[in-house]
């Protein structure tokens, strides 16, 4: 080593600062930034507990063997009111327990609703960045595609996928994946073609860096942001979807998810029994809401663009 | 020749032509002449000034010369050896033997950056390098100091890993800048600071030349003038060449060795600074020096400014580009149907009346009317003070027709870059006249 080079070593040894600790600290001010707005605490807080449930759903319930994820049948109990003992919020008519159903549920949304957004996400960027990247023929092509699919409105879309596979949980994640990748291609496309032509790319062209390189080290973290408020908005209206495919019977008879329960508990509503719909559908509700909500508040502090418009 | 004289880069007669799209279908409508046959030399060590107004093709050149942008038509050679230069021109010339094109074509395949590939183009790549005009969009908001300065280290594996942050540190030290701004984002500096990362950057790889954009313009007068030394003493210390674009005369003034003065993507004139400062030979050129503020007195002299606006870049006049806003506009210039146009579009008492226009070529053309009262005022306005005298004497009779109106202009020769007394070139009918 020069003598140079040396002395910048010292130079560096003498710093307090690492690239890891200035980039914790800048995701901090991030976080930060979101939780000036009351709202979203609101939403994350409910999004916390959500995933509190579902995480630790094996231990404010025991496990329903050998499926957890299959309600518990207690016939003898069928019916009960909420505060019934064994049955906080009562039973459905075929003796499932509503609370089993509410906690074992949100594991079932945030099962659903992950995989859903990963696969989304993954094949939305990739066509996206792809059809921005080629540009000409390829784009066109992809974005007519992607036009004729965000024509159908979303949910008729996912009930006439789901409804050709045939009622499964695993068709309604197909269903799910099938019509929600598009938006992600949209916005993607959209962010490549902005990005590609700054003046960083050209920059990191003119040093010699490969199309791949530029591709991940410019142009995809500078597009992302969009991508994961969009992200975020979506686990809650996947859940939406998905339970309202489920209500409809696309989904299995007898599974511990929301829509499902809400639909076993129909039948017993004009009779007055309200608790066996009721819960699972606030549930629904409050997943929903709350992924909105911090979805709105991510939106405003990462992207720039609604934050002028307020 | 000593090797200070070696010239590191040939830009011959460049051309590059921006598609112009409209409509649903993106069909092409025309072209946008941005650069239209651009030809000089930088030669090692050297500054040369690129200036000209706005929109004149500066940085569509700097963008060809670093490799961002595929010529439409044209040549730029990289670090040319000195006998090759003699091939080159041996080749522009009418006379004399011409090259065989397979040494021509042996020349293009080692030399011409849009032809190299493999490890001649990384030659290339490495020593030609370029700082953007806004230091805010060249920097990687998601990037720190530390990535962005020594990502080409890592690109072109110039050290080993352990010895890339030192090295990184030893850049920024020599722009003025040091190791406690090595974690920081770009956002957290100021402007002039973050030229300086971008300067660092450029001189990662140790270039021979770089392409600097307007490298101060963004910034205040005062710390433009901090950049500039800077840029004058890695210069110095390196033997760097730079292409210097900007449309400060002051600036290009102090910093520059040569200048080529553009006009709607079109040298108009080259040669050495003072040369061109003492003694400027185009019209164009003397009226930006005109409209500059002097150098010593501060106060721009009212002779001779700029005024009129630039012709449309997708339909440039041919023979001169800057006669339509020349004082001294002579009969030879070019003058062709589009000046009429240029002159008179904003009348719309004649153009809105306008039905159609046929014109088989640029010298002659029919325009049909709606009414003869719009071919009467065509007519009497290119008799007028409308029209400049020199236009006027190389426009053929008129012939009127109730509402038809034909004119047609003698056909002139393309203006060449002529060399002047004063040892530089300029395209101008009136030089040596
Ligand atoms: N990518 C592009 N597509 C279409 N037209 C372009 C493109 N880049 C530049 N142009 C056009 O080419 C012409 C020259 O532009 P250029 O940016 O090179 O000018 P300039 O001399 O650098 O001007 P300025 O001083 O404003 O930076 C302009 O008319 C511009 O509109
Ligand atoms: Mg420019």
């Amino acid at each position: 080593m020069s003598q140079d080079l040396k002395t910048s070593s010292v130079a560096i040894e003498g710093l307090n600062d690492s690239a890891l600790k200035v980039r914790l600290k800048r995701n901090l001010e991030i976080i930060q930034n979101v939780l000036e707005n009351p709202t979203t605490v609101i939403g994350l807080i409910i999004v916390i507990l959500m995933l509190l449930m579902a995480l630790l759903a094996p231990i404010i319930t025991e496990p329903n063997m050998p499926d957890p994820y299959q309600m518990p049948r207690d016939w003898k109990a069928a019916r009960s009111a909420p505060l019934t003992p064994g049955h906080v919020l009562g039973t459905t008519n075929r003796g499932g327990d509503v609370f089993y159903g509410v906690v074992w549920g949100a594991r079932t949304s945030l099962k659903l609703s992950l995989i859903v957004v990963c696969l989304t996400v993954v094949v939305g960027v990739t066509i996206g960045s792809i059809a921005g990247i080629v540009g000409g023929k390829v784009d066109e092509i992809l974005m007519r595609v992607v036009d004729v699919f965000l024509s159908i409105p979303e949910l008729i879309f996912a009930l006439a996928i789901a409804a050709i596979l045939g009622p499964s949980f695993t068709n309604i994640i197909l269903a799910l994946v099938v019509v929600f990748w598009v938006k992600y291609a949209r916005i993607m496309r959209a962010q490549v073609i902005r990005i590609k032509q700054r003046e960083y790319v050209d920059a990191a062209r003119v040093m010699g860096d490969s199309k791949m390189q530029i591709y991940l080290k410019d142009i995809l973290p500078n597009s992302f942001s969009p991508v994961m408020v969009q992200a975020t908005l979506d686990m809650g209206n996947i859940v939406l979807v998905g339970a309202t495919l489920s209500f409809i019977g696309l989904s299995e008879a007898g599974i511990a998810e929301w829509g499902v329960l809400v639909s076993e508990g129909q039948a017993g509503i004009s009779a007055g029994r309200w608790w066996a719909s009721t819960f699972p559908g606030l549930m629904v509700f409050l997943w929903a809401l709350a992924f909105n909500l911090v979805g709105d508040g991510l939106r405003d502090v990462l992207d720039p663009r609604t934050e002028t418009k307020r | 020749m000593t090797s200070a004289d070696k010239t590191i880069l040939s830009v011959k007669n460049v051309k590059k032509h921006f598609p112009i799209k409209e409509g649903v279908f993106q069909k092409i409508v025309g072209h946008v002449h941005a650069v239209d046959g651009v030809s000089f030399d930088i030669k090692a060590g050297e500054t040369v000034g690129l200036v000209g107004e706005s929109g004149c093709g500066k940085t569509t050149i700097g963008r060809c010369v670093a490799g961002l942008e595929a010529l439409t038509e044209g040549n730029i050679y990289f670090d040319l050896p000195s006998e090759k230069i003699a091939i080159l021109e041996n080749n522009d010339s009418e006379e004399g033997d011409k090259v065989s094109s397979e040494e021509f074509q042996e020349l293009e395949n080692s030399y011409d950056i849009g032809k190299i590939d493999g490890d001649l183009f990384n030659y290339y790549r490495r020593n030609c390098q370029m700082v953007f005009q806004d230091s805010f969009a060249s920097l990687s908001p998601r990037q720190l100091v530390s990535d962005i300065v020594s990502r080409p280290l890592r690109v072109h594996k110039i050290c080993p890993e352990n010895e890339v942050i030192p090295r990184t540190v030893n850049l920024l030290e020599q722009v003025g800048l040091g190791a406690q701004h090595l974690y920081r984002f770009p956002h957290q500096f100021s402007g002039g600071q973050r030229q300086r990362i971008s300067i660092a950057r450029a001189l990662a790889l140790d270039p021979k030349l770089i392409v600097l954009d307007e490298p101060t313009s963004s910034l205040d007068v005062s710390v433009q003038a901090q950049i500039l030394n800077l840029l004058h003493d890695l210069q110095k210390q390196r033997g760097l060449a730079y292409l210097f674009i900007t449309h400060n005369l002051s600036v290009v003034r102090h910093m520059a060795d040569k200048i080529v003065v553009m006009y709607l993507g079109k040298v108009v004139e080259a040669g050495n600074t003072e040369d061109i400062f003492k003694n400027p030979q185009h019209p164009y050129t003397k009226a930006l020096l005109a409209a500059s503020p002097d150098l010593e007195t501060n106060v721009t002299s009212g002779t001779a400014a700029l005024d009129g606006t630039i012709p449309d870049p997708a339909r440039p006049p041919q023979g001169c580009s800057f006669r339509t806003r020349c004082p001294v506009a002579q009969p030879e210039c070019g003058w062709e149907v589009d000046d009429i146009i240029r002159r008179l579009e904003h009348r719309d008492s004649i153009f809105n009346n306008l039905k159609e226009v046929e014109q088989p070529n640029r010298y002659n053309a029919e325009f049909t009317f709606e009414t003869t009262d719009a071919a009467i005022e065509l007519k009497s306005s290119l008799q007028s003070d409308d029209i400049p005298a020199a236009m006027s004497e190389v426009m053929g009779p008129l012939k009127v027709n109730p509402e038809k109106v034909k004119v047609s202009f003698k056909p002139a020769q393309t203006v060449p870059l002529v060399k002047c007394g004063n040892g530089s070139i300029a395209r101008c009918v009136l030089i040596n006249k």
